[in-house]
This record gives C-alpha cells, sequence and structure tokens, in this order.
C-alpha cells in the first residue's frame, strides 16, 4: 500500500476570533451539538469529578495535618496508615496526588487573582509572623534557619494557603460534576447546552461562597485566610485557575526545550499557552507530560458507557487514554463556556446599547484569547 | 581429518528431504486449503526442518576441523557429478540461520492476495536449495542448488514486490544468473586444467595449475560470487531487490541468500585456491575496504527505509572479505560471526521496517515522525529498531560487536590501513542508523511531511492499527538472539573455531601473508 | 571442549563478597531488568513509581556490596578475579576485575551518587509518566558504570564505555518528543561515537601486537615495545604515536574535552538526575579511563603533548564560554569540561594522585550544584538566569546546597578543590609553571562564574518568575542535605584515600596563591554589573568576544561546516555515482542488449542463407578464440 491512506491523519478546521465571538454573545455553545459529544463530556466529567474528590480530600489534608511538615512522608495516605493501603501506595495502585500539587504550584507560580494579592499583603504577614514564633520555639533547625532565609516559612505558608484553597474549589467542581452525571443518568440533561446551563448554574451558586483556612499550630489556632480578607469562589479561586491551568498552564519538559538560549518559552507568563485548552492531546503518556498522571486517574474511574464508546473507537483500549485527553478538552471548553456565560456584566440579548458593548467587550477579549487553542476539537465530527 | 559417520544416518538428507518433499507435498495437496492452512502447513514443515538442524548440533562434533556426517553416493559420474554431502564449522551455523529465518519469514507472510500454494511452496523450495548449496560438498552440486533457487527468488520477487518489482527481479535475475555462469566457467576451468573428472571438494586441488591460471580463475570466482556478496560495483542489484521484495523475502534475501557469496568465496575462492588467494588478498582487503566505505556512504544519503538497510548490508557484507584477506585464524572466525551477526540483524531491521510500512504506508524518512509515541503510534517496534540499529553499529552486548571485533584484530597487523578504513565504516553507520532513528521515531507523532508551521505539524491527529503482540513476536525473538549471542559468544565460537583455524592454516595460504606490517 | 566459564572461580580462599564481586555491575543491569514490566506497559491500571523504587533498593544492594567489598580489601590488600569470556586460536577476552583501593573508592562514589540522583529523581520526575524507562536506563549507567570502573582488562573498559555511549543516548533521548532534544541525542552520541572508533582502533592494535589486554600485562609490554634490541619486530614510532592517540580520543569524548566538549552541553536537554549523574561520575569513569592507560602512553609522546594542549584548551575555553552562558545547566557543564580539562594536565604530568583526588571532591561537589540547579529548574520552570533573581531568601537547602557546592568547587575556602589545587599547582609550579598558572586561572575563573551565577539566581529582588518559590519537596530536599553534609566532609574522605603524605602536604605561599585566585575571582563576580553582562555590547570588540564565547567558539558551526558538511557532501556524492555511474553502466548494458535484440529482430530476414551465414561466423569466430585462449593457457 504505497499511498498513505486519508483517514490516518486528520486535521481539524478551526472557527475564527469572530465566530468563537458571536457564538459566546448569541448564548451559544462553543462545542458542536451532537450526542457523542454529551457523551463524551458528560462521561469525562463525571470520571473527573470521582478523581477531583481524591484530589480536594487529599489537598485539604495535607494544608491540615501536614502543616509545615519537613518530612511528609505519608502525606498522600489521608490519615489511613492501614497495610492495604500501603502496599497500593508503593505498587502505584493509587490516585496520582502528584498531579493535584502540579496544579497548585501552577496557581501559586502564575500568581494572579485575589488570592495571590492577599497572600502579599500585611494581615496575612502578620498572621505568619505568629506561626513562624511558635514553630521557632518548638524546632531549633527553624530558629536556626529563619532569621538567615526570612521568607523561607512564609512561603512554604502560602503553599499551604494555596493548597487549601484549591482543595476547597475541586471540592465544589467535583460534586457539580458528580450532579451534572446524575442529572444526565435522570434524563435532565440530553444536550450540550444543557450541559454548560447546569455548569453556568452551579458556578453562579457557588461564586460567593467564602474561602477560608485555619490551622493549629501548637494549642492556637490561627486563621491564614481569615474570614474578613473576603475571598470567595469564583473571583478569587476560579478565575485564577482557570488562568492558570486552562489557558497559562506550565512548560513540559518533554514537548519544549528549557534550553535559555533557544529561548523557546516566553519571560512574560502572561503569554504563556500551555494550558489545558491549548495542550496536543497525542503525546500524553509520554515522557515529561504531567497531565499523563490525570488521564490514568480518570482512566481508572472511567464510567462504562463511555469506556464502550472508547473502545469502538481507533486503537480500542490501546490508545484509550489519548482519547480520554482529547474528550477532556472538549469538556473543559464547555467548562470555559459556563465560566464566561456565568460573568458576563449583563444578560445577554439586552436591549441597552451600554450593555451590549459591555458584553461585546468581553466577548471578544475572550474569543481572541480562545482563537489560539485548541479549537479544532470543537467540530461536529469526532 | 574427515570421519564418515555418515552410514550412520543420513542426517543431512534429511535437512534437504524435508524442505523438498514439503514443496512437493504442497503443490500436491488435494483440495483447495485456504492461505491460512496452507501457511500453517508450511510452519509446521520448517519447523521440522529447524528442530532437524538443531539435532545436527548434538551429532556434530566440535573437535574436528573437517568435514563430517559425510553422504557420499554417485549419481551421474560420467560428467563429474555425484551426491556428496558434508558439513563443517563453516556451514553448521549458516545451516541453523536458514532454517531459522525461513520460518521467521513464514510466520511474517501476511499477504495472501496472490496464489498462496506458489509462494509458500517457493519458500520451501528456496530453503532446501539454500540447504544443499550449503552442505554440497561437490562442485557441480553446489552450483546446481546455487541455481535452483535463482528462478523461486525471481518470482517471489515479481509476483509479491512492489510498484517496479518486473523491474528489480529481472535486475536480479541477469546478475545472479552472470554470477552462475561465472562460477560454473571456474568450475569447469579448474577442471579442465587439473585434467580431473571428479568434482569432488576434497581431492580436487589447484595446486599443481600456473599462478596465471589460478588467478584467472579465481578472479572469476570472485566476481561471481561477489555478485552474490554483494561487492561494490556489483552491488546495484540489491538496494533495487530489497526494495521491491516483500518483507518476508527481504528476509530471506538478507538473511540467508547473501550468505551464499560469502560461503562460497571462502569455501572455493579461498578452499581452492590458496595460493592464488594469497597473491591476490591485499587487492582484496583493498576491494573491501571500498566495498565497505561506499555501503556506508551510499546508505546515508538514502531515503526509504528500506535502501538504508540494503546499502548496510553492502557494507557489512564487506568486512567478511577483509577477514578472508587477511585469512588468519581470528578473522576467520570473526567472518563466521560476521556472517551469522549479520543474518540476523538484518533480518530483524527488515522485519521492523516492514511493520512500519504495513501500519503508516510509507517508509520515507522525510515523512515518518514520532513513531515512539506510547498510545498512538508503535513504541515496541521502535525500541526493537533501536536495539536492531545499534546492533548492526557494533554496539557492545551484541553480536555485532564480536564479530566486527574478531574481523578487526584478526586483519590488522596484515592489512592495516583497510582495516581501518573498514572501522571508520563501521562508525558511518551509526550515523546513518541513528537518522533513521531519530527522524522516523523521535518527535511528535506525524505522517506528512514537516511542514513550515510547527503548530500546524502539531495539530494533527494520526490513528494508525495497532500493533498485536504476535506480530512482535518474530522481531523479539531475533532481538533476543542478538543478545544472546553478543553476551554469550562462545557459543557460537564454539562450532566454527576447529574448521576456521584449519582453514588458516591451508598449504600455499600461511606462507605468502605479508608477515611484518607493525610488528 | 571449550565451555564458558562459569563466573565462580577456583580460589576458596577469598571472602564471598569478593567472590560474588561480579554481582556488583550486575545489580545496575537487573535493574533494567526489573523496571522492564513497567516500562513496556504491562501495568496498565498502575503507575510506573515501583520501577523506581526497586532500582533504588539494587542500587543501596550495590552500595553496601561494595562497601563490604571495600572493608575486605583495606584488610587483605588488592586483588585480582578473572573470569574467562571468549577464547579463540591466540584471542583471550575475559572478564577481569581489579580490586584496588583507588577503584573501589570510585565504585562507592559512583552507587553512592547514583543513589542520590536516583532518590532526587523521585521528586523531581514525579509528573512523569516514563518513570520507570527513567530507572531503567539509569540502571543501565550505573551498571556500566562500575563494571567499568572495576574492569581490569582494556578490552571490557572499551565494552562497557561503549555502553555508556548508547545510555547516554538513550538518556538524553529521554524526552524524545520535544524538538531540541532529539538533535541533542543524536550529537551526543555520534561525538561520543567518534571516540569510541579511534579508541577501538587503539584496542585493536593492541589486541594484535600485545597478545594480552589486561593492563598489567599491557604496561609491561609497553615498556619494552620499543626496544631497539627487538630489531625488525620493534614498534615503530608512528605506530606507537597511532595507538596512543587512539587510546586517548575515548575518554576525550567521554570527558567532553575539546574539540569533542559540544556534546555536554546539548546533552542538558535531558532531565536533571541524568545531568546531575553525567557530570559527576560519567566524566569521572572516562578520566579513571585514561588513568589506566597512563603508562601506555609512554609509548607515544605525541599523545602526551595532546593531552596537554586538550586539557589546558579545554580549562580555559571551558571556563570562559561558561562566563558566556544565560542557561543555568550549561553554565555549569562547561564547568565540567574545564574541571576535566585540568585532570588531563594532572594525568599528563604524572600526578595520579592529584588527578584522583581532584575527580573525587568535582564529583561530589559537582553532582550537588546540579542537585541545586535542578531544585531551582522544578521550582520557577525557569533555567533563564536573566529570568531568575532573589531566591536565596526562600529556599534555604537549595542556597546552601549552591555555596557549600561552590566552596567545594572553588580552591578558596578549605574544602574539597583547595587541597588537590593545593597539592597540583606544588607539585608541577617548579617544572611546568605554565600549567601552574592554568590551574590557578582556571580557578580564579570558576570562582567567576560560580559568583556571578549565584548573584543572578539568589541575591537580588524576586523576578516574576520567581515571586513564588517555596523550598522543594522532601524527596529532593534530603539528598541535596545529605550530599551538602558529604561535600563538607569530603577533606577527611580525602585524607583516607590519601594519607602519605597527606593532602595538606604544600607550601603556604602555593596555598596562599590558590586562596588568593579564588578570592579575586569572587572578588571580580561580586562587582561586574550583571545587566551589562547579559545585553550585547554596541562595542564591536567586545560584542564579537560576548558572542564568541555564548556560542562556544562557534564550535557548533565549524562542526556544521567541517565534518558534517563532508561526509553528507560525500555520502550524496556517492549515492550520485551508485545511481548514474554504477547503475546506468547496468541499466545501459540492458538497454543496449534490449536494444541489439531488438536491432536483431530487425535483422530477420527470414531468409534461410543469412541465418546460415551468420551461425557459421559465429561458431567460427568463438572456436578461433577457444582455441587461441587454450594456446595461450598451455604455454
Amino acid at each position: 500500500m504505497p499511498v498513505i491512506s486519508a483517514d490516518l491523519t486528520r486535521q481539524g478546521g478551526m472557527p475564527t476570533a469572530a465566530e468563537l465571538e458571536r457564538r459566546l454573545l448569541a448564548g451559544e455553545t462553543l462545542l458542536a451539538e451532537t450526542s457523542d459529544h454529551v457523551l463524551e463530556v458528560v462521561g469525562v466529567l463525571e470520571s473527573y469529578g470521582e478523581v477531583l474528590d481524591a484530589y480536594s480530600r487529599n489537598l485539604i489534608y495535607q494544608a491540615e495535618q501536614q502543616f509545615l511538615n519537613p518530612f511528609p512522608v505519608f502525606k498522600f495516605f489521608d490519615g489511613d496508615l492501614s497495610p492495604a493501603r500501603i502496599w497500593r501506595h508503593l505498587n502505584h495502585d493509587r490516585i496520582n496526588f502528584e498531579y493535584a500539587e502540579y496544579c497548585m504550584k501552577s496557581m501559586l507560580w502564575h500568581g494572579t487573582g485575589g488570592l495571590d494579592a492577599y497572600l502579599d499583603s500585611q494581615a496575612f504577614a502578620d498572621c505568619c509572623g505568629g506561626i513562624i514564633q511558635i514553630k521557632t520555639r518548638q524546632d531549633l533547625l527553624l530558629a536556626l534557619l529563619n532569621p538567615l532565609f526570612r521568607q523561607f516559612l512564609p512561603e512554604l505558608i502560602r503553599t499551604a494557603a494555596t493548597t487549601h484553597a484549591l482543595g476547597q474549589f475541586w471540592r465544589v467542581m467535583s460534586d457539580l460534576f458528580i450532579d451534572l452525571a446524575a442529572a444526565e443518568r435522570d434524563g435532565r440533561v440530553a444536550t450540550i447546552a444543557q450541559v454548560v446551563d447546569v455548569l453556568k448554574q452551579g458556578l453562579v451558586a457557588a461564586a460567593a461562597q467564602p474561602i477560608t483556612y485555619a490551622v493549629t499550630v501548637g494549642q492556637q489556632t490561627f486563621w491564614v485566610l481569615p474570614p474578613e480578607a473576603g475571598l470567595t469562589f469564583l473571583a478569587d479561586v476560579a478565575v485564577p485557575y482557570v488562568e492558570a491551568v486552562f489557558l497559562r498552564g506550565m512548560p513540559f519538559l518533554g514537548t519544549v526545550s528549557f534550553n535559555a538560549q533557544a529561548q523557546q518559552i516566553s519571560p512574560d507568563q502572561g503569554q504563556f499557552a500551555y494550558g489545558a485548552l491549548f495542550a496536543d492531546p497525542l503525546p500524553s503518556m509520554g515522557a515529561g507530560i504531567p497531565p499523563s498522571l490525570l488521564m490514568q486517574d480518570m482512566y481508572r474511574h472511567l464510567p462504562a458507557a463511555l469506556h464502550d464508546w472508547y473502545l469502538q473507537r481507533s486503537r480500542g483500549e490501546g490508545d484509550v487514554r489519548v482519547k480520554i485527553c482529547a474528550s477532556f478538552q472538549k469538556a473543559m471548553f464547555c467548562v470555559t463556556n459556563a465560566a464566561i456565560a456565568g460573568t458576563f456584566a449583563y444578560p445577554l440579548g439586552s436591549s441597552d446599547p451600554e450593555a451590549e458593548a459591555a458584553n461585546q467587550t468581553y466577548a471578544r477579549a475572550w474569543a481572541s484569547r480562545l482563537a489560539l487553542a485548541r479549537t479544532d476539537c470543537l467540530r461536529a465530527a469526532s | 581429518m574427515t570421519s564418515s559417520v555418515g552410514m550412520a544416518f543420513p542426517w543431512l538428507s534429511l535437512l534437504l528431504a524435508i524442505p523438498f518433499l514439503g514443496t512437493f507435498a504442497l503443490l500436491l495437496w488435494p483440495g483447495e486449503p485456504s492461505p491460512g492452512r496452507l501457511r500453517g502447513i508450511t510452519i509446521a514443515i520448517l519447523a521440522a526442518q529447524l528442530v532437524a538442524s538443531l539435532a545436527l548440533l548434538l551429532v556434530f562434533d566440535p573437535q574436528l576441523s573437517g568435514m563430517q556426517l559425510e553422504e557420499i553416493h554417485s549419481w551421474v559420474p560420467s560428467i563429474g557429478l555425484n551426491y556428496q554431502l558434508g558439513v563443517d564449522g563453516l556451514s553448521l551455523p549458516l545451516v541453523l540461520i536458514n532454517a531459522a529465518l525461513t520460518l521467521v519469514a513464514a510466520v511474517c507472510t501476511r499477504d495472501f492476495s496472490k496464489r498462496p500454494r506458489i509462494y509458500f511452496s517457493m519458500l520451501l523450495l528456496i530453503s532446501g536449495a539454500v540447504n544443499g548449496a550449503f552442505l554440497a560438498e561437490n562442485l557441480l552440486l553446489f552450483f546446481l542448488f546455487y541455481e535452483l533457487e535463482l528462478i523461486p527468488l525471481w518470482l517471489l520477487i515479481s509476483i509479491w514486490g512492489g510498484t517496479e518489482r518486473a523491474y528489480a527481479a529481472t535486475k536480479f535475475l541477469i546478475f545472479t544468473a552472470v554470477s552462475g555462469m561465472l562460477i560454473l566457467g571456474a568450475f569447469l576451468g579448474l577442471a579442465l586444467f587439473t585434467g580431473t573428472v571428479d568434482f569432488s571438494l576434497t581431492p580436487i586441488s589447484s595446486d599443481r595449475l600456473a599462478m596465471g591460471s589460478q588467478i584467472v580463475l579465481l578472479s572469476a570466482l570472485l566476481v561471481g560470487f561477489g555478485i552474490k556478496l554483494p561487492l561494490v560495483p556489483f552491488h546495484t542489484w540489491l538496494p533495487d531487490a530489497h526494495t521491491q521484495a516483500s518483507t518476508p523475502v527481504s528476509v530471506l534475501l538478507a538473511g540467508v541468500l547473501l550468505k551464499l557469496g560469502t560461503y562460497g568465496i571462502l569455501r572455493f575462492g579461498m578452499g581452492l585456491f590458496p595460493e592464488a588467494w594469497a597473491q591476490l588478498a591485499p587487492g582484496l582487503a583493498i576491494w573491501a575496504a571500498i566495498s565497505v566505505v561506499y555501503g556506508s556512504l551510499a546508505a546515508i544519503a538514502q531515503r526509504d527505509m528500506k535502501r538504508m538497510v540494503a546499502y548496510s548490508s553492502v557494507g557489512h557484507m564487506g568486512y567478511v572479505l577483509l577477514a578472508g584477506a587477511a585469512a588468519t585464524p581470528v578473522a576467520l572466525l570473526g567472518a563466521e560471526f560476521q556472517m551469522v551477526s549479520h543474518g540476523l540483524i538484518s533480518a530483524l531491521l527488515f522485519l521492523l521496517v516492514g511493520t512500519v510500512y504495513r501500519k503508516t504506508g510509507t517508509r520515507d524518512l522525510d515523512v515518518l515522525r514520532g513513531l515512539l509515541n506510547p498510545e498512538r503510534g508503535l513504541p515496541f517496534t521502535g525500541t526493537l529498531m533501536i536495539l536492531g540499529v545499534m546492533a548492526s553499529a557494533g554496539m557492545p552486548g551484541m553480536v555485532g560487536f564480536i564479530a566486527e571485533f574478531l574481523v578487526f584484530r584478526g586483519s590488522l597487523l596484515a592489512y592495516p590501513i583497510a582495516t581501518l578504513l573498514c572501522m571508520v565504516g563501521s562508525g558511518l553507520t551509526a550515523v546513518y542508523f541513528l537518522l533513521l532513528v531519530n527522524r522516523v521515531f523521535f518527535g511528535r507523532l506525524a505522517i506528512t511531511p514537516a511542514s513550515d508551521n510547527p503548530v500546524e505539524d502539531a495539530r494533527l491527529d494520526i490513528q494508525l492499527a495497532p500493533v498485536a503482540p504476535r506480530e512482535t513476536l518474530p522481531a523479539l525473538a531475533l532481538a533476543l538472539g542478538v543478545l544472546a549471542l553478543g553476551l554469550f559468544p562462545a557459543f557460537l565460537g564454539h562450532w566454527s573455531e576447529a574448521t576456521t583455524t584449519a582453514m588458516a592454516e591451508l598449504p600455499g595460504l600461511v606462507a605468502s601473508l605479508p608477515g611484518g606490517g607493525l610488528g | 571442549m571449550r565451555r564458558p566459564a562459569f563466573p565462580f572461580p577456583l580460589t576458596a580462599a577469598l571472602p564471598l563478597p569478593i567472590q560474588l564481586v561480579w554481582l556488583i555491575p550486575v545489580y545496575g543491569f537487573s535493574g533494567v531488568l526489573l523496571s522492564l514490566p513497567w516500562a513496556t506497559g504491562w501495568f496498565k491500571r498502575n503507575g510506573p513509581r515501583p520501577a523506581a523504587y526497586l532500582n533504588l533498593l539494587v542500587t543501596l544492594l550495590a552500595f553496601a556490596h561494595g562497601s563490604l567489598v571495600t572493608l575486605e580489601i583495606w584488610e587483605r590488600g588488592a586483588q585480582h578475579l578473572s573470569f574467562n569470556w571468549f577464547s579463540a586460536a591466540d584471542l583471550h577476552l575475559a572478564i577481569g576485575f581489579d580490586l584496588s583501593l583507588t577503584n573501589l573508592a570510585a565504585l562507592e562514589l559512583i552507587t553512592l551518587l547514583s543513589l542520590l540522583a536516583q532518590f532526587f529523581a523521585l521528586g523531581y520526575l514525579d509528573k512523569d509518566w516514563s518513570l520507570a524507562r527513567f530507572y531503567a536506563l539509569v540502571g543501565f549507567f550505573e551498571g556500566a558504570l562500575s563494571g567499568l570502573v572495576l574492569s581490569s582488562n582494556l578490552f571490557i573498559s572499551y565494552f562497557l564505555l561503549e555502553m555508556l555511549t548508547l545510555s547516554t543516548y538513550l538518556l538524553v533521548g529521554f524526552w524524545y518528543a520535544q524538538p531540541l532534544v532529539v538533535t541533542a541525542a543524536r550529537d551526543a552520541f555520534l561525538t561520543k561515537r567518534v571516540g569510541d572508533v579511534l579508541l577501538l582502533m587503539g584496542v585493536v592494535a593492541l589486541s594484535a601486537l600485545a597478545g594480552s589486554m589486561e593492563f598489567t600485562d599491557l604496561y609491561s609490554w609497553a615498556a619494552h615495545a620499543q626496544d631497539a634490541s627487538l630489531g625488525t619486530a620493534r614498534l615503530s614510532p608512528l605506530a606507537g604515536s597511532l595507538i596512543g592517540l587512539g587510546l586517548i580520543a575515548g575518554p576525550m569524548g567521554k570527558c567532553a574535552q575539546f574539540p569533542m566538549h559540544l556534546w555536554l552541553d546539548e546533552a542538558m536537554e535531558g532531565p536533571n538526575p541524568a545531568s546531575i549523574l553525567r557530570n559527576s561520575v560519567v566524566v569521572t569513569s572516562g578520566a579513571l579511563v585514561l588513568l589506566k592507560l597512563m603508562p601506555l602512553l609512554r609509548l607515544s609522546p605525541m599523545a602526551t603533548i595532546a593531552l596537554l594542549v586538550v586539557g589546558t584548551i579545554s580549562a580555559i575555553a571551558g571556563a570562559l564560554v561558561a562566563l558566556a552562558q544565560v542557561d543555568l545547566k550549561r553554565a555549569f557543564s562547561y564547568s565540567t569540561t574545564s574541571y576535566l580539562g585540568l585532570v588531563f594536565i594532572a594525568i599528563a604530568l604524572q600526578q595520579p594522585a592529584v588527578a584522583l583526588l581532584l575527580l573525587l571532591s568535582h564529583g561530589l561537589a559537582k553532582a550537588l550544584l546540579f542537585m541545586s540547579v535542578g531544585s531551582v529548574i522544578a521550582t520557577t520552570s525557569c533555567q533563564d538566569l536573566t529570568e531568575l533573581g532573589g531566591l536565596g531568601n526562600r529556599m534555604p537547602a537549595t542556597t546552601v546546597a549552591f555555596l557549600v557546592a561552590g566552596a567545594g568547587l572553588v580552591g578558596l575556602l578549605p574544602l574539597g578543590c583547595y587541597w588537590c589545587f593545593g597539592l597540583g599547582v606544588q607539585a608541577i609550579w617548579q617544572l611546568h609553571p605554565l600549567f601552574a598558572g592554568v590551574i590557578l586561572l582556571t580557578n580564579l575563573l570558576t570562582a567567576l562564574n560560580l559568583t556571578r551565577v549565584f548573584r543572578s539566581v539568589f541575591l537580588g529582588s524576586a523576578m516574576p518568575k520567581t515571586k513564588r518559590a517555596p523550598e522543594v519537596n522532601w524527596l529532593m530536599a534530603l539528598p541535596m542535605v545529605s550530599l551538602t553534609v558529604l561535600v563538607l566532609v569530603t577533606p577527611f574522605l580525602m585524607a583516607t584515600i590519601n594519607p602519605v603524605p597527606g593532602i595538606g602536604a604544600f607550601s603556604l605561599p602555593v596555598g596562599l596563591c590558590v586562596a588568593g585566585s579564588g578570592l579575586l575571582g569572587v572578588g571580580i563576580g561580586s562587582q561586574i554589573s550583571l545587566d551589562r553582562f547579559w545585553s550585547r555590547s554596541i562595542l564591536q570588540p567586545l560584542r564579537g568576544l560576548q558572542d564568541l564565547l555564548a556560542l562556544d567558539f562557534y564550535t557548533e558551526k565549524i562542526y556544521r561546516s567541517t565534518i558534517v558538511a563532508f561526509v553528507a557532501g560525500l555520502a550524496q556524492f556517492t549515492n550520485a555515482i551508485d545511481r548514474q555511474v554504477v547503475n546506468g553502466v547496468v541499466n545501459g548494458i540492458g538497454r543496449l542488449s534490449l536494444q541489439s535484440a531488438e536491432n536483431l529482430k530487425l535483422s530477420v530476414s527470414g531468409q534461410l542463407q543469412s541465418y546460415v551465414l551468420t551461425v557459421v561466423i559465429a561458431i567460427v569466430v568463438l572456436l578461433s578464440s577457444l582455441t587461441w585462449i587454450v594456446a595461450e593457457v598451455v604455454r
């Protein structure tokens, strides 16, 4: 067979920024409306929801029980040290919590939004001071290190705060995704538009949920993220999360060279385009691709219907994780869609020209960013 | 020293009978058996041949250097053609290679669209003919078997080959026919000039002939077998034949058929004309070096994976001629190792290239990329390919290294310049094979020429058919063999050492070798 | 009947750890086999970490076994074991183990650093799904390295050196989907292969000439090979020089010496734990092979001169190029080239003790330096010095590790390299003052480099990419802290290895010179303006110098335009000849025969007489030529 058959290679068509803007303003979904897409998105979100459930519980456990622990050997055990659990951990028959830490680090490093601003505030610094005072009395090494490395412990406390906030965020998202899957099973959700709508309702409902974090050191309780700071779910955690994980992302060691002379990575973090909406699903499970861990976790929690659907396509079980990655990307477009729809300043289709203009500017900004993403997965043909 | 254990059990005739009877059985099999059934029968017959070949190891005495298990029956005494079979350390490993690789070729046959019955029977016929050629102790008998494999191979290439198979097959036919004629001419000349009627290998000797006529006859043999080896400039049939032939036929061509040339050169060239050989040896060493370097350089410029592996064959077979020219015991043992090693490694490489071609539809280096992709690519094939190319480049731990080391070690003192050039050729092997692996297996998966815009390349969605485990099993078996022989070479050397040492001590050879060199 | 010998020697008097010393390289290789199920993805539902744990276990075993053997050898003295591998005619290839304290110290270094690097990799590569493949390759690396330092004959040394080349290719090519890695792995393999092929030429020559390949036998052969009393069997000077040059080519490639140094720069595309091992133990083993070959170099004074030239150029040029690098890893990989240049100089000037101590202290300190670099990269996802800054007050373990490693590398504070430089300068300054100067200059430049990197990474204000930089997790911090402690106690280790005359056996002026050069380097490094350093100068000569250094003396361009172009051009030429000339002749003959067949066809007139005439003429011609040939032959 000398000719390369056409169905071996496929290239998607990408909608223009104008088209994306039109869809956003018209209230249409970014993802094309097909039953396959519904199956993919809901199935993947169900498995993602289960994985996020485990992630969020572990992150909260780490922030609360492993706070400032220099040798957190058992940080992935959630406090359960039974032999069966230890064996499963050693055999790597577990959820890859390293990916949760990776997302947290991405959020911390990009440092956008209200949470990050609070971490630089005086109130936070005072709280840190209090914690450090007690810690240095307990531990001689910390007492030695603290005067020399002033930001060492505060930085670790900032990490713990971000961890806890992300854990709370994922708690909400996990519940939302599991509810979505239940709704689909009940028949309340059958189209992509309904999926996006359910997600939007969930996000809007949790928007004002407060994000707080208290930790016990010695005998005292410290409010690392106090209620007075007024940190809310949507504005201070969800938006930075989308920015850091969906859009900007971190460059993968496996596909991008970090060589300074090659200058493949932009010095401006705002220019990064390595997030979930931009990443290439094909190299999944290769070396140096952190999201592979997430794909493996989702593979272990895949709902049966979606698994059967995958088995009928391309290599069946052989490349199932690449297929999961592609479906996951579509699902993340839906979540982004829902987030955009839920954060328009004014209701869509209003007759007020000022409102319309504001909405248009908002939609245009998003569309120009998304136009460079992997919008070729939005097409109808899966 | 010979042993006539021949009367006890005709092991060698068994090795001929199994494939030949198998051929007739297949051709005459009643009914319309399905291709799968035919393949199964062929595999069974070849498995029996492999078992019989392995059984030879039990009755063969490695301490003896001469022909063993001889069977001598007169056949057509008037023209001196007698049925004389014998095996020694030179031919025993080649018989085993033949059995193993023909089995691999049969197992790897996947294209049953055209005339499977003829295909499989031709496969068996070739196997039997090659066995006969390796085991023949009579010059005319050797020639008979040598010519016998010509038409079946021509058929295999011209019926089951690629788009330009007619050209390649005809070229192969003409080259090999000319080769046969030259060989026959040399044999007839030898008989005519020595005045013998009997073509038996042992009694014939050329030491009564004048040096001039010895050289003329040897040259005819050299060109004849040089076409088969192949040696530059008689090699151009090889890349075309390999490129157009299907994968199993390429495996046979490279793994087994080329060994007929090397075997012939050593057995009949050096064995029958030791004095002339010693005279021509410096020229032979230079010729070998030219062939090695030429083959390696030409391989670097190739864009088709199969052509690249074919040119690497041209390069690697030159080492055998170098070792023969030096004719020291170590060098000749190295020649034997190189024959076995090249058989296994090139078979492995052709199998893997065939897998890539089958799954992606192309062999072009500029088009294929990133096939090591773990989910959508060919990761296992890629891993074995890396192992195969490293083996071919002479990486220690694999049989290619020990073969090349023995050849170089044995030839350095005799012909330092030629040996150093051949080592350079060995280094060049790494260059082109690394280019192959780098382009085809590393990078992001793609099967179109790289565009100017890397963002576009990153949006290609490739879906290749999966590679079932049984498809990779033969390649894995060959790879394990390459590794095993590389780590435990004594297992192979054990059988051949007595014979190669004796060959190096042929009267006429030793006296004329240049002694000084480096000291 | 010669069978392959079982690996159990007959000397029952030796204790078990020594008898089983052949297991030590096998541990590393068994790590490969143990990792295979996870590397091939056989366990689809589970992850690859068990392979990592198994490899760690096996490395620990190797370290423990090596320690036991060392203790035994300490009491008994050096031992030698040999297992027959392959024999044919006059060729005897054996697997030999030379258990001397030097080799065992190197073995301990290798296994210990391998253990620490693997532990570090658990933290650095914890988000990498191909972890099993990485550990398999590191196991392969470690097995080859342990065998190499213990080997007692040249053949096994070459054997394992080549396997190191292969594993370097596979490790640098670990992230094979990354475009720069593809070229980096290829260049690494081909550069080292060139060195290895030249070494093979030397090895084959020695094997053919000397018979045996054991180092001890080769030494005694080399001592007499050029005696005039041997007459025509004497080794000619040309042959001796060629053999000498061939022998040093392999270690030159392995230790990234000029001109085969570019691969180490490109190899920094590989994962950091692999870079740790590559910059510390791999170059050490290459230098150890050179040390073992040192007595053979008396065959060729040219080889010694070549070593000196190459070593000096590498030392100075490497240190200068390191100054111009903006990439964190490459700033220190060139420094490795530089230090190995000093080792080459020490070997060429017959100072094996200095060379060994330098290898030890450099190995430990460089590994620690790369661990701290890896920690920075893991935290900030950035390797660019222009984008880093202000990490010092946030990452104590990393900063302290960097400082201690720097102190260990520079001859300023009384840590490892200070004593080495002191001993070195003391030993050579009277006979070869130039090279003593080279040592001091290298010391100065290295101190400069370390200071400038420290300033730009750890001091100053935080940059956007380093604004949030918490200390790394315990899997990376623990090996880093352990190695910090080890570097701090290096002088005591050195003292135990070299009790006589002791590491402090140099005069005060020498010590002051060394410390002074280091101090000067630190001083310059702390004063130079960092931003002007990065920006390209407007002054033409300065910009030329900056480019020259930043682009590594244009080595890559030179390679591309000379060797690569030569080989590629020759290949295209050969291919063209093949297609047009050789194949053309063949096709021409084919066309000719077809053409003449066509013509013959046309000449078929249908008349019988013309056929008969043709046949008769042909027969006459054939017979007469045959008769003539036979007549010639008979005459």
